[in-house]
């Protein structure tokens, strides 16, 4: 009987220390597992930190980016508008310049031929720059 | 137990460790895309506003040049506009008979008209109708004579620089009896005996024909009074004579060169003066210098000047139609005054370019320096032919060498 009781307290005692063994062993690998995963987890967060902060440089340059794009694409409307202007501007100039010239070379050959005595001539050379006399007047203003 | 209890904390603490570092690796993986978005959009905003820099830039500089032309355009408006002034004043004081306010008024405007045809480049200086022009140098003072146009008979004007032309006038205000207005052509001035003795050719009212008169004054700039009562020159048989040109040799002796004919008959003469120059000298008779050899004169030779330069007689001439743009001015050499004369140059030494057209009726003068200069008419490219201008230009002329060369200095 006494051999049974000291067999069953023997027993009893080697599942006691080896339940706490495991016990030991399931907190030392959890213990382990957590300083890992809060290792990771500092890295983690650092990581997602500067990620975080970048967003917030890239949001803000893409702000700047929106707001000089505006600014020069109303530049390039406005620099196209005066274009088209200096543009119409150099044609009517240039169309002045042609009547201006017909014009010219009609009087001077009107005075050439007129000079010469040959009054036909000098007619005919002033009625075929009418036109154009005509136009470079009115141009003038 | 109480192992086992710190072990199942510990664990719950690891699972939630685990979840907040999977809830972080989410939120890194949405902020890393989140990134590669707006890392994206920053790139196309950037290659936007590279692109709309790229086109600004351009436009600027399109804009730039299209203002500066704008500008440009808008002085030779100016300027044709001046110059029309001019033009259309003179014409006004010409109809109300006032010729020398007329003369003040083109010469007024005689700067921008010469930017219109292109400026001096070409050696344009006048920009009027002067056509077969004769230039002398009487002290500092260049007097250039052309045939009748708008300033009168024998048009003059005067300047000092060679480049500056001023209009003075009509040299040859009348004329004489025999001869009819409207076709007095062709002058020449020299200076004999302190005078000044002034040819040119004149139509004879009773048979059309051109002939050679003179006429003189005691100043360059005139009056000349032909009081002649027949033409100095005529050969009605040759068609008549005209572009008379004086020559006084260095070696003595005063002659008149001119030319007979037309197309396909044209003659260069020669013929010595008396010691006024008003009459030929008792005996001589013309020889003839020149006549049409080469393709390019097509069959005519005029508006001849002889000068002696570097110990040779150089002949030049005008070949060619005087109205198209194949005029252009040859030279022969010439043993003396009255020949003989060879031509031996293939091309002529000054014919249309840049600026000018049909270049001729030259004359040949030096400066106080004694450096050549070559005066010729010339049409301005594109409006070729009567009534179109035959306007003033003015070149350097070297004559050191074989064959003179215009446009190079000295």
């Amino acid at each position: 009987m006494g051999i049974i009781v000291g067999a069953l307290l023997a027993a009893a005692l080697g599942y006691l220390i080896d339940d706490q063994v495991q016990a030991h062993d399931q907190f030392d690998r959890a213990q382990t597992s957590l300083g890992v995963t809060r290792h990771q987890t500092s890295t983690v967060s650092a990581q997602l930190a500067t990620l975080r902060r970048d967003l917030g440089l890239l949001t803000a340059q893409v702000g700047s980016d929106t707001t000089a794009l505006n600014q020069d694409a109303s530049q390039l409307q406005g620099a196209l508008g005066a274009l088209a202007a200096a543009q119409a501007h150099v044609s009517q100039q240039s169309s002045q310049i042609a009547s201006l010239s017909t014009c010219l070379g009609g009087v001077e050959r009107a005075l050439n031929a007129l000079s010469v005595g040959k009054k036909g001539r000098a007619i005919a050379a002033l009625q075929s720059v009418s036109a154009a006399c005509s136009s470079a007047a009115s141009s003038s203003g | 137990m109480a192992a086992r209890s710190r072990a199942r904390n510990e664990e719950a603490a690891l699972a939630a460790a685990n979840a907040h570092l999977a809830t972080l690796r989410h939120d890194v993986a949405l902020t890393r895309y989140a990134n590669a978005v707006t890392t994206a959009k920053r790139e196309a905003l950037q290659a936007s506003i590279a692109t709309t820099l790229g086109r600004l830039a351009t436009t600027n500089a399109t804009l730039s040049n299209t203002t500066a032309h704008a500008v440009l355009q808008g002085a030779n408006i100016s300027t044709l506009e001046t110059c029309l002034g001019g033009v259309q004043n003179a014409l006004g004081q010409i109809a109300a008979g006032d010729n020398d306010q007329a003369a003040k008024d083109i010469s007024a405007v005689s700067g921008p008209c010469t930017q219109l045809d292109g400026g001096s480049s070409a050696g344009l200086v006048y920009p009027f109708d002067f056509p077969d022009p004769a230039v002398i140098l009487v002290g500092q003072t260049y007097y250039a004579y052309a045939t009748n146009s708008v300033a009168g008979n024998i048009q003059i004007i005067q300047s000092t620089d060679r480049t500056h032309w001023t209009l003075v006038g009509s040299a040859l205000p009348g004329l004489p009896a025999w001869a009819r207005s409207h076709y007095t052509w062709a002058p020449a001035v020299a200076m004999i005996g302190g005078n000044f003795v002034l040819y040119y050719a004149a139509n004879v009212a009773d048979s059309g024909k051109e002939c050679i008169s003179v006429a003189t004054a005691t100043r360059p700039q005139g009056p000349f009074v032909d009081r002649s009562t027949a033409p100095l020159e005529c050969q009605p048989a040759l068609g008549g004579s005209i572009d008379p040109a004086s020559f006084i040799d260095p070696n003595g002796g005063l002659y008149l060169l001119w030319k007979s004919g037309g197309p396909g008959s044209s003659k260069i003469w020669s013929e010595q003066l008396n010691e006024t120059g008003t009459a030929f000298a008792p005996g001589a008779t013309p020889t003839v210098l020149l006549t049409p050899g080469r393709p390019w004169e097509a069959g005519t030779v005029e508006a001849p000047d002889l000068v002696a330069a570097g110990g040779r007689y150089l002949l030049f001439f005008s070949g060619n139609n005087w109205e198209g743009a194949n005029y252009a001015v040859g030279v022969a050499t010439c043993s003396g005054p009255l020949g003989t004369c060879t031509d031996s140059s293939t091309s002529p030494i000054l014919s249309s370019g840049p600026g000018v057209a049909g270049p001729g009726g030259e004359s040949v003068f030096a400066d106080p320096s004694g450096a050549y200069w070559i005066a010729f008419h010339g049409w301005v490219p594109g409006a070729v032919g009567f009534p179109n201008s035959r306007d003033l230009y003015v070149l350097p002329l070297t004559v050191s060498g074989p064959t003179p060369v215009v446009g190079a200095a000295g």
